[in-house]
């Protein structure tokens, strides 16, 4: 009986001091991580928007579609609306979701796209973020959504090898330009009222 | 001197990889590019070390009927710091090896180690240990991920950017998904048995492939003995 208490108490003891030293950890990088994730984010929506001169960051406006919130981050420049960027995210990856950042411009060409976070398999799905990718969907008119790879009848090159991953991606950006081309008009107020 | 000796052993005689054949989930998972072994690598040396030391610390106060649990969570919170200060602090590469840094809890190198050599060693030849296992891990996943990378992405990323092209032809796909990790990891240890056998042969002495060494360290199975 009195070992089995040695044992609690000596469990009981490394447990709590390891406790104490990641609330500790935790503490002092609590903040970084999140300014870190903010820094990422905010560097994304950088690359995907054509130039501008508010904080789209803090400029946004948020929809409700099918269940899932859409969240747009305005661009403004010179007064006058710019572009919008949106955050999608497909489930429909090989490895897991796929989130995505896609930038519209004020004429509806999309500008560019970022892939924030993917599980997909090095190598192969994981090719969805090199630039011969991206730049496939650069330039397109949302006009011509939904997007497609060529394997489906549409006219954008899959990866060779990768036509899921290549196929999520699509899916997301079509779901956020779905919603987009809904939301367009206030959207546009929201760029043009600040 | 034994300080040294604990540092080398892991590099060639005892490489976790290759000679003590642990840690082969990680291995098998990380190896698709050079960038993410040097960084694998990098990490578990890091908790390997600390968890040592401290197992190595407290090695005469841990009753040896609840060693696994109190190992277990030395190690556990060393990989959440680990976890936590590369989020921090290293985002891109956090964003590369996110999902294995959980798996150095279970990675048995760490816990073969905590129960083999630190708990039963002073803490500084258990540091040595750690930093010679670690370094070893290290280039064991680099030779294996090199072998991998070149064959079937035809690049070695050294980091994110610093991306060399080695050939340019059309590269066998295979090599860089899971089959690939465990021909690479056979044709290598092939290869080691067989340049240990010709030196061997050269220096007169016979030689006995690792299978004697695979679980040397290991006691797991003859506790209930």
């Amino acid at each position: 009986m009195k070992e089995f208490f040695k044992l609690v108490l000596i469990l009981t003891l490394i447990c709590t001091a390891s406790g104490v030293l990641l609330a500790l950890v935790d503490q002092a990088t609590k903040q970084r991580i999140q300014e870190v994730e903010r820094a990422a984010k905010a560097d994304a929506i950088n690359k995907v928007l054509p130039p501008y001169d508010n904080i789209p960051a803090e400029n946004t406006c948020t929809f409700e579609k099918n269940g899932a919130n859409w969240t747009f981050y305005v661009a403004r420049d010179k007064g006058l609306f710019a572009g919008a960027a949106f955050e999608a995210r497909s489930s429909k990856g090989y490895g897991g979701d796929i989130v995505i950042t896609t930038g519209i411009d004020s004429n509806g060409i999309i500008q560019a796209i970022e892939i924030l976070d993917h599980k997909e398999t090095p190598g192969l799905g994981a090719n969805i973020i090199k630039p011969g990718f991206k730049s496939r969907l650069a330039g397109k008119n949302i006009v011509n959504a939904p997007f497609s790879v060529r394997k489906d009848g549409g006219d954008i090159d899959q990866i060779t090898a990768a036509t899921i991953s290549s196929r999520a991606v699509l899916e997301a950006i079509n779901d956020g330009l779905n919603a987009y081309k809904e939301h367009i008009d206030s959207i546009r107020t929201q760029g043009e009222r600040l | 001197m034994s300080f040294f000796k604990e540092l080398t052993k892991g590099i060639w005689k005892e490489n976790p990889i290759f000679r003590l054949v642990l840690g082969m989930c990680p291995t098998l998972a990380v190896t698709t590019s050079v960038e993410n072994g040097i960084g694998m690598g990098t990490a578990t040396t890091f908790v390997l070390v600390c968890s040592n030391m401290v197992i190595s610390a407290i090695r005469n106060f841990i009753p040896s009927k609840v060693r696994i649990p109190c190992f277990i969570v030395v190690i556990a919170t060393f990989v959440t710091i680990v976890d936590l200060l590369m989020k921090g602090f290293a985002p891109a590469l956090h964003k590369n090896l996110g999902i294995f840094i959980p798996l150095i809890v279970v990675n048995c190198i760490i816990l073969g180690r905590a129960e083999a050599f630190a708990s039963k060693h002073p803490i500084s030849r258990s540091i040595a240990d750690g930093i010679g296992m670690g370094i070893g891990f290290t280039l064991g996943l680099i030779v294996i991920a090199a072998f991998r990378e070149v064959l079937g992405a035809g690049t070695i990323t050294i980091w994110s950017g610093m991306v060399m092209q080695i050939h340019d032809i059309d590269p066998l796909i295979l090599m860089i998904l899971a089959p690939g990790g465990f021909i690479a990891l056979g044709c290598i240890l092939g290869l080691m048995n067989y340049i240990q056998s010709v030196l061997a042969r050269r220096q007169g002495r016979s030689y006995t492939p690792p299978q004697h060494l695979d679980c040397r360290h290991c006691v797991i199975c003859k506790w209930g003995k």
